[in-house]
C-alpha cells in the first residue's frame, strides 16, 4: 500500500504540471486564433484612453511580453521556491507554494484562494452529507418497494431533481424562502467556528439545491445498484442463516451495492471540492466557483491557473482516496 | 467616466428574469419608507431630507470594480464612493439639477487660480486638516498622490490626465516605486498647503481634473501600491474598518474627520458596509426586500425587477428615472465612402428609426431618445431637432430620400456597419438600425467584434475601417466632466485620431470643431463655457458624425430603509457621500 | 419415508444383485411408517421422521401465466438418512427445498401443503419462527461457492455471523468456533486461513467453507442443493465423502439434490426422482437403481455412461426438452418425450397417473402396470450390458 501511494502522488504532481501547461496553452493561443494580442489583453486592465506607453508597463509587470514557455517556468518556479514581486513601493516576498499575483488587482492569489476554500468545503460538504443520507436511503426503499406506489413516486421525483437545472431550484428556493415568505435570512457565508447555528441556517438553501440534484442521481443509482445486488446468489445464502431481513439488506446487500457508489461520491465531491460554481453564483457564497468566475471574466491568467490547480489537485486526491477506499471495501481489489 | 454594464452570466440572467417576472407581480411587495415621495422624486429634491445619525447602510455590487484605490478607479460608482474616504482638491456639489454639476473646493480652499495663460494651476489646501491616522495632511500628500497615478504598472485603472498634461519631467517620470526618489518637477510646493501644477498646454478645465479622485491626499509612509487598496488611510467622513478583496468593504466614521474638508459629505451613519454579490437579480431582490440599501453600480435594476418595479404603483414610487450622463449612439467614419458626403450621413440621420433604437437600448425606462451630440447634463447642454426625430421617430424617409439624391446616391448605396457581438444591447440596435436604412435603400451588412478588443483592433482602427468599408460602428460614452471638452474632446478633435485604441471613431477633422475645442480650452467664464459648448453641440449634428440613439437612464430602487436620498446628475446615480438612516 | 403398509424390514447390508459398484448399502433401523397414500377424506396422521412433507405446492404467478414449480410432493426423512432428489433443470427439486427453508414466504409464491420438522409445521409457522431454525435447524449448502459467499467478508466473519445469530456467544467465542469448523471440513491452517477471503480459497476450499458455515449450528436437516456440479471431478468425491463424513458424525439428514445420479448412489439412502414439478419415483436407493420403474428414470439411468458395461456407440439420451411449468403436458407430464406413452392406450394423453406402489416403499407414477415396466427395464438393462 505505501509503495502504491508513493507512486500515485509522483503520477498525480507529473499530472498537476501537466495541468498547467494545457491552461497556459488554453488561455494564451485560443484568444490568438481570434486575433488578440498580449498588448490588447494589457488593455483590459488600464482604464479608459490609455497611453501606449501605459500599456505596455502593464504587459512588462504582468510579464505578459515574455515567452510562453518563460511565464510557464517562471509560474511553476512560483509554486517550488516562491517568487519576489513588487506592486508598490517595497518588494514583497511570497513564500512557495506561491501562486502569483492577481493581474487584476496585483494582490496575491493564494490568500484569496485560501479564504473561499472554507465556503466552498462547507457548501460541497454539507449538501453531500445530506444527498448521500437523502439518496441512498430512498434509492434503497425504492429498490425494495419495487414497483409500489412510494417506487414510482420516489423515482419520479429523482427524474425532476436530476433535469432541473440547480439555479432554477435555487432561485425558486429564494423566491420562496427569502424574499416571499421571510422564512430565512438573505444567505451571506458565516464561517462555522464565529457562529454554527448561522452558518448553517445560512446554508441551508443552497445545500438544498445543490443536493437535490445529487440526491435524485443517487437514489436512482442505489436502487439498481440494490436491485442488482439482491439478485445475488450470496443475499440467498444469507437468508438461508436465518439472518433477520435488515441485516441481510444492510450488511450484506446494501454494503455490495454500495461499491459503486462510494466509487462515483469521490468523483462527485471531488469535483466540487474545486468550486460549485452555479450555487455559489445563485446564493453570492464567495467560494472557489465565484474565485473561478470572476478570475475568468477578468482573464486573471494567475488567479485561472490558481484555482484550475486547486480544482485538479482535489480531483486527484478524490481519485486517490477512492482507489484506497476501493481497496478497502472490496478484498478481490487488493489480491 | 466609464459604465461597465454587466452583461457577464446573461444567460443566467435572462432565464431567471423570466421565471422571477411570472413568480412577480404584485406579491410580496415591501411595505415602502415613511412617505413613498413618489415616482422620480429624488432628481428634482432630496427625498426624506435628514440629519439622523447612526445606522448601517448595506451596499451590494456585483464586481470589485476596477479598483477602491482613489488613485486606480475610472468608474462612476466608485468616483461617488471613494468620497467617503478619499477627498480630492474640488468636487462636485450635492445637489440636483444643474447645480450638481458645479464644482466646489473640497480639500483645497477655493478653486485654482490660474496664470494667464492657463498653463499653472495654483491650489491652497485648509489647514488643520488630518488624515485618519493623525497624521496631518499637507500639499505635499497630494504631490505624492499624483506621483502615485504614473506608477501605471500598479495603478493602471485611473485616468491619463495628469500624465497627458503635465509639463517637467511628466514625459518621462515613471511613478514613485520605479523611479524611487525621483521627483516629479511638474508638481510643487513652495509650502505646506500649497500645491502648484504646471501645464505642458493651456488647460482652462483644469479644476475639473483636480476633482478626478486622483488628487486625495495619500501620505507617502503608508503607501503600499496595490494593496493599498485595502486600506487607504482616509482623509474622507469615513475610514476602512476592514476590507477583503472581492468581498466586503466595511467603513466606520474617521474621527479625525473635519466637516469643513468636504462640504459635499456627510458623517451620518455609523457603518458603511459593501459585499461583493455577483448575482446581480439577487441584489435586486434584496434591496426590494429591504435586506441592503444600495446597488453601488448605480446602473438601475436588471430587466426582471424593472418588469416588477414599473408594474407595480407601489414600487414604482419607490423609484428613480434619471438621466445617466451616459449616451448610446452610431459613429459614421466620415473617411468611408460614401460617407465622405455629409448628406450620405444627413440621410442616414433622417432614416434612422429613433423607436427601435430606443427599444434596442432596453425601452423608455432605460433611455430617452437622443438628438444632440451632447447628453443633457453638459453645461451648456440646449436641446435641438436637426433630423426630425421629434416629428418623425420612426424615421422621416422622405427627407431621407431627398439627402441621397443630393449625395448623388439617389437609389441608396452599401455600407458596413460595426458593433460588439457580445453585448445584447450593441446586437439589437445594429439590426435596428439595418431594418430601419433598408427601406430608403441602404444595404446594411453587420460585423460583429468582441468587446475586448473592439477599440484596440477594429472599429478603433481607422486603417481597418475603410479597408473593410465599415462606416458605421455602435458606440457609448460617459463624460469624465460635465463641459463638451470633458465630454466630447476625445470624441470628435481632430488632434484625437490615432491609429489604434481609437475613440474618434468618425475620424471627424472639422476646422471649426477644432478651433472651437481651442476657444473652449482658454475660456474661463462658465457663462463662455457653456455658449461654446452649445456651438460644438449643434456643429457636431451639423456635420452629422454620430447618429444619436438615447440619452442613458437607469431605473434605480429607492430603498425605504434611506432618508436624505437624492440623484447627484454627475454621477447619475444617487448621491452616496449625504445619505441617511431612517 | 412414504412406505407402504406395515414395517419395513431392515434391508440386508452388502451389494447385491444387479447394481452399481459404488453402490453401498447401509444399516437401516426400522422407520415410522406412514398410513396410505393421501387422498381427500384420509385423515391427518401424526407427522413422521424429522422432516415430513406432504403435498407440497408452490406456485408463482407471473405475468405469462401461473408456474407450477413444485406441484404435490410428499416424503418423508430421519434423521441420520439421506434423500437424494434428482431431476433436469426446472424439475422443481431446488424451489422444494428453498420452499422448506421458508425462502419463499415473502415473495408472492403460493405455498400450500405441509412441512413438518421435527413435529411443527413451518408453512403454517410464523416468519420470525420460520427465520429461527433457519440456520439453526435446518440448513442449505448452494451450488456455486464463489458466488454465494459474501466476496467482502471473511470467511470466518460469514460462518461467525451465522453462528452469532442463534447463540447467544461473544465475537471471540464464535471466530473460534468458525476455524473449529473449518478445521473439521479439512481445510488445512483453518487457523490463519479463517481470516481469508472467499476469493482466496480454491473451489473445492470454497465448498468446505460453505458447508462448515452450513453445519455451524448444528443443523438436523442439511440441504445441498448440487454442491458438486460447480467443482471438478477428483473434487467432487471428495466433498460428498465428506458431507457423508459429517453425517455421521452429527447425525443430521441430508437432502441431496442433483441431476448427476452418479452423485447420489453415492450417498442416498432414498431416492426422489422429480419432473416437472411432480414426483415421478420414489423409493430406495436400491428399488430405484436396480429396478427402476419409471420411463424418465430409465432415461437418466440410461443417459449415464458406466464403467462395468461395455462401451456402447452412443449414450442414449432422453429425447424432447423439459416441459414449461406454465403449460405442463395433460395428463402424464412425460408422455410427450417418453417411448412408451403408446402402450397406455391413450390414457397417457389424459389422465395424471396416480403415484402407486410397485412393491413396499417403492412409488411409481407410471400408467404401464407394474410387470410391464419389469419387463422394459429388463430388456434396456440387458440390451446394455
Amino acid at each position: 500500500m505505501g509503495t502504491f501511494i508513493v507512486r500515485r502522488l509522483i503520477a498525480s504532481v507529473f499530472l498537476l504540471v501537466v495541468v498547467a501547461a494545457i491552461t497556459f496553452a488554453i488561455f494564451f493561443l485560443l484568444p490568438r486564433l481570434a486575433g488578440q494580442t498580449t498588448y490588447s489583453l494589457a488593455t483590459q486592465y488600464v482604464g479608459r484612453n490609455p497611453t501606449r506607453s501605459a500599456v505596455l508597463q502593464i504587459e512588462q509587470q504582468l510579464g505578459l511580453n515574455k515567452p510562453l514557455y518563460v511565464q510557464y517556468g517562471h509560474f511553476l518556479k512560483g509554486i517550488v521556491a516562491g517568487e519576489h514581486y513588487t506592486a508598490g513601493p517595497n518588494t514583497v516576498y511570497c513564500p512557495p507554494p506561491c501562486f502569483g499575483y492577481s493581474f487584476k488587482s496585483q494582490l496575491p492569489v493564494w490568500p484569496q484562494m485560501a479564504s473561499a476554500i472554507p465556503v466552498t468545503l462547507s457548501l460541497a460538504i454539507g449538501a453531500a452529507v445530506i444527498w448521500l443520507v437523502s439518496g441512498v436511503s430512498i434509492g434503497v426503499l425504492s429498490a425494495l418497494k419495487r414497483g409500489s406506489v412510494f417506487d414510482r413516486a420516489a423515482m419520479s421525483v429523482a427524474l425532476a431533481g436530476v433535469s432541473l437545472p440547480i439555479f432554477f431550484t435555487g432561485l425558486i428556493l429564494l423566491e420562496l424562502f427569502v424574499y416571499k415568505w421571510n422564512l430565512l435570512p438573505a444567505p451571506t457565508f458565516v464561517p462555522f467556528f464565529q457562529n454554527p447555528w448561522q452558518w448553517a441556517v445560512n446554508l441551508i438553501l443552497p445545500w438544498i439545491s445543490l443536493a437535490f440534484l445529487y440526491a435524485a442521481l443517487y437514489a436512482r443509482l442505489t436502487r439498481a445498484g440494490m436491485l442488482e445486488t439482491m439478485n445475488e446468489d450470496y443475499i440467498r445464502t444469507a437468508r438461508a442463516k436465518g439472518l433477520p431481513e435488515r441485516t441481510v439488506i444492510t450488511k450484506h446487500g446494501l454494503r455490495a451495492a454500495l461499491t459503486p457508489i462510494v466509487t462515483i461520491f469521490g468523483m462527485d465531491l471531488g469535483l466540487l471540492l474545486g468550486g460549485a460554481i452555479i450555487t455559489e453564483f445563485t446564493f453570492g457564497l464567495h467560494g472557489l466557483g465565484l474565485f473561478t468566475i470572476e478570475a475568468i471574466q477578468n482573464q486573471d491568467l494567475p488567479e485561472i491557473l490558481g484555482v484550475t490547480l486547486l480544482a485538479a489537485f482535489f480531483i486527484v486526491i478524490a481519485n486517490m482516496v477512492v482507489d484506497i477506499l476501493y481497496a478497502y471495501i472490496d478484498p478481490r481489489v487488493r489480491h | 467616466m466609464r459604465r461597465r454594464n454587466t452583461i457577464g452570466l446573461a444567460a443566467f440572467s435572462g432565464i431567471t428574469a423570466l421565471v422571477l417576472a411570472a413568480c412577480g407581480g404584485s406579491s410580496g411587495s415591501p411595505s415602502p419608507g415613511p412617505s413613498s415621495a413618489g415616482f422620480n422624486a429624488a432628481i428634482t429634491s432630496t427625498v426624506n431630507p435628514s440629519t439622523h445619525k447612526g445606522g448601517t447602510i448595506t451596499f451590494n455590487l456585483t464586481t470589485w470594480e476596477d479598483s477602491m484605490d482613489p488613485g486606480g478607479t475610472y468608474y462612476a460608482a466608485n468616483w461617488n464612493f471613494t468620497r467617503y474616504y478619499a477627498t480630492p482638491l474640488m468636487t462636485y456639489n450635492s445637489c440636483q439639477g444643474s447645480c450638481g454639476l458645479h464644482l466646489i473646493p473640497a480639500l483645497a480652499t477655493a478653486p485654482g487660480t490660474p496664470s494667464s495663460n492657463n498653463t499653472v494651476w495654483t491650489y491652497h489646501i485648509k489647514s488643520g486638516m488630518k488624515f485618519s491616522d493623525g497624521q496631518p495632511i499637507t500639499s505635499a500628500d497630494v504631490k505624492y498622490a499624483v506621483m502615485r497615478t504614473f506608477a501605471k504598472e500598479v495603478l493602471p485603472g485611473g485616468p491619463v490626465y495628469f500624465q497627458n498634461l503635465l509639463a517637467g519631467n511628466a514625459a518621462t517620470y515613471k511613478g514613485p516605486y520605479k523611479d524611487k526618489g525621483k521627483d516629479l518637477t511638474s508638481v510643487t510646493t513652495p509650502n505646506s498647503t500649497t500645491v502648484v501644477f504646471h501645464l505642458n498646454k493651456p488647460f482652462a478645465d483644469f479644476n475639473y481634473v483636480v476633482a478626478i479622485p486622483q488628487t486625495a491626499p495619500v501620505p507617502k509612509n503608508k503607501d503600499t501600491g496595490a494593496s493599498y487598496q485595502l486600506h487607504p488611510v482616509s482623509s474622507g467622513p469615513y475610514m476602512v474598518q476592514s476590507a477583503t478583496l472581492n468581498k466586503t468593504f466595511v467603513l466606520v466614521p474617521n474621527p479625525n474627520w473635519n466637516p469643513a474638508m468636504d462640504p459635499a459629505v456627510h458623517q451620518y451613519a455609523s457603518k458603511i458596509i459593501l459585499n461583493i454579490n455577483p448575482n446581480a437579480n439577487d441584489i435586486d431582490n434584496r434591496l426590494i426586500a429591504g435586506d441592503i440599501q444600495m446597488d453601488m453600480a448605480g446602473t438601475g435594476v436588471q430587466s426582471a425587477a424593472r418588469a416588477k418595479i414599473v408594474t407595480n404603483p407601489t414600487l414604482k414610487a419607490s423609484s428613480d428615472d434619471p438621466v445617466t450622463g451616459f449616451m448610446w449612439f452610431i459613429y459614421q467614419d466620415t473617411q468611408v465612402p460614401p460617407l465622405t458626403n455629409v448628406h450620405c450621413r444627413m440621410a442616414i440621420e433622417y432614416a434612422a428609426n429613433k423607436t427601435t433604437l430606443q427599444d434596442a437600448y432596453g425601452g423608455p425606462y432605460q433611455g430617452s431618445i437622443a438628438t444632440t451630440a451632447m447628453p443633457p447634463n453638459i453645461i451648456g447642454y440646449k436641446h435641438f431637432d436637426l433630423y426630425n426625430a421629434g416629428s418623425h421617430p420612426g424615421g422621416d424617409t422622405a427627407a431621407a430620400k431627398q439627402q441621397l439624391s443630393l449625395c448623388g446616391k439617389p437609389n441608396g448605396f452599401s455600407i458596413g456597419m460595426a458593433y460588439r457581438s457580445d453585448r445584447p444591447r450593441d446586437t439589437s440596435a445594429a439590426q435596428a438600425l439595418q431594418a430601419a436604412l433598408a427601406p430608403v435603400g441602404i444595404k446594411v451588412s453587420l460585423h460583429g467584434f468582441p468587446s475586448g478588443t473592439y477599440f484596440t483592433n477594429f472599429a478603433g482602427v481607422p486603417k481597418y475601417m475603410t479597408t473593410h468599408g465599415i462606416g458605421l460602428a455602435t458606440g457609448g460614452w460617459g463624460p469624465d466632466w460635465p463641459d463638451a471638452y470633458g465630454w466630447g474632446w476625445a470624441l470628435f478633435d481632430g488632434k484625437a485620431i490615432v491609429p489604434a485604441g481609437n475613440t474618434n471613431i468618425g475620424a471627424l477633422n472639422d476646422p471649426v470643431v477644432n478651433n472651437l475645442f481651442l476657444k473652449l480650452e482658454a475660456a474661463t467664464s462658465a457663462s463662455a463655457q457653456a455658449t461654446i459648448s452649445g456651438q460644438i453641440d449643434m456643429q457636431l449634428m451639423k456635420d452629422a458624425v454620430i447618429v444619436p440613439a438615447v440619452y442613458a437612464k437607469a431605473l434605480l430602487y429607492r430603498s425605504s430603509d434611506l432618508t436624505n436620498v437624492m440623484v447627484q446628475p454627475i454621477f447619475g446615480m444617487y448621491n452616496y457621500g449625504t445619505l441617511v438612516t431612517k | 419415508m412414504v412406505g407402504g403398509d406395515g414395517a419395513d424390514a431392515p434391508r440386508a447390508a452388502g451389494k447385491g444383485g444387479r447394481g452399481f459398484a459404488r453402490l453401498r448399502a447401509r444399516d437401516r433401523g426400522s422407520q415410522g411408517l406412514e398410513s396410505a397414500p393421501r387422498g381427500a377424506g384420509t385423515a391427518e396422521s401424526a407427522p413422521s421422521g424429522l422432516l415430513d412433507i406432504r403435498d407440497l405446492r408452490i406456485h408463482f404467478p407471473t405475468d405469462d401465466g401461473l408456474v407450477k414449480a413444485v406441484d404435490g410432493v410428499s416424503f418423508t426423512l430421519d434423521r441420520g438418512r439421506t434423500l437424494g432428489i434428482v431431476g433436469e433443470s426446472g424439475s422443481g427439486k431446488s424451489v422444494t427445498s428453498l420452499g422448506i427453508l421458508g425462502l419463499y414466504n415473502t415473495s408472492n409464491a403460493r405455498m400450500s401443503g405441509k412441512i413438518y420438522l421435527g413435529g411443527e409445521d413451518i408453512v403454517a409457522a410464523s416468519q420470525a419462527r420460520v427465520r429461527e431454525l433457519r440456520g439453526s435447524k435446518m440448513a442449505m449448502i448452494f451450488q456455486d461457492p464463489l458466488s454465494s459467499l459474501h466476496p467482502y467478508y471473511t470467511v470466518g466473519n460469514q460462518i461467525a455471523e451465522a453462528y452469532l445469530i442463534h447463540n447467544k456467544v461473544s465475537k471471540k467465542a464464535a471466530r473460534a468456533h468458525a476455524a473449529d469448523l473449518l478445521n473439521r471440513v479439512g481445510i488445512p491452517q483453518a487457523a490463519t486461513r479463517v481470516d481469508d477471503y472467499p476469493h482466496q480459497f480454491s473451489g473445492g476450499m470454497r465448498q468446505r467453507a460453505m458447508i462448515a458455515m452450513a453445519l455451524s449450528c448444528d443443523p438436523e436437516l442439511l440441504i445441498a442443493d448440487e454442491p458438486t456440479t460447480a467443482l471438478d471431478v477428483t473434487v467432487q468425491a471428495q466433498i460428498l465423502d465428506l458431507i457423508s463424513d459429517l453425517q455421521q458424525e452429527y447425525g443430521s439428514a441430508v437432502i441431496m439434490i442433483t441431476h448427476d445420479l452418479g452423485v447420489v448412489a453415492e450417498l442416498a439412502d432414498d431416492i426422489l426422482v422429480m419432473y416437472a414439478g411432480r414426483m415421478a419415483e420414489y423409493g430406495s436407493s436400491e428399488d430405484v437403481f436396480v429396478h427402476p420403474g419409471h420411463p424418465y428414470t430409465w432415461g437418466l439411468l440410461g443417459s449415464m455412461p458406466r464403467l462395468d458395461r461395455t462401451r456402447m456407440e452412443r449414450l442414449l439420451s432422453i429425447r424432447g426438452t423439459p416441459p414449461s411449468l406454465i403449460n405442463v403436458p395433460a395428463g402424464c407430464p412425460f408422455h410427450p418425450r417418453c417411448d412408451y406413452a403408446s402402450r397406455t392406450n391413450g390414457r397417457s394423453e389424459k389422465e395424471v397417473p396416480a403415484l402407486r406402489p410397485v412393491s413396499p416403499g417403492h412409488l411409481v407414477a407410471c400408467h404401464l402396470s407394474t410387470d410391464e415396466q419389469r419387463r422394459i427395464w429388463a430388456e434396456r438393462d440387458a440390451v446394455a450390458s
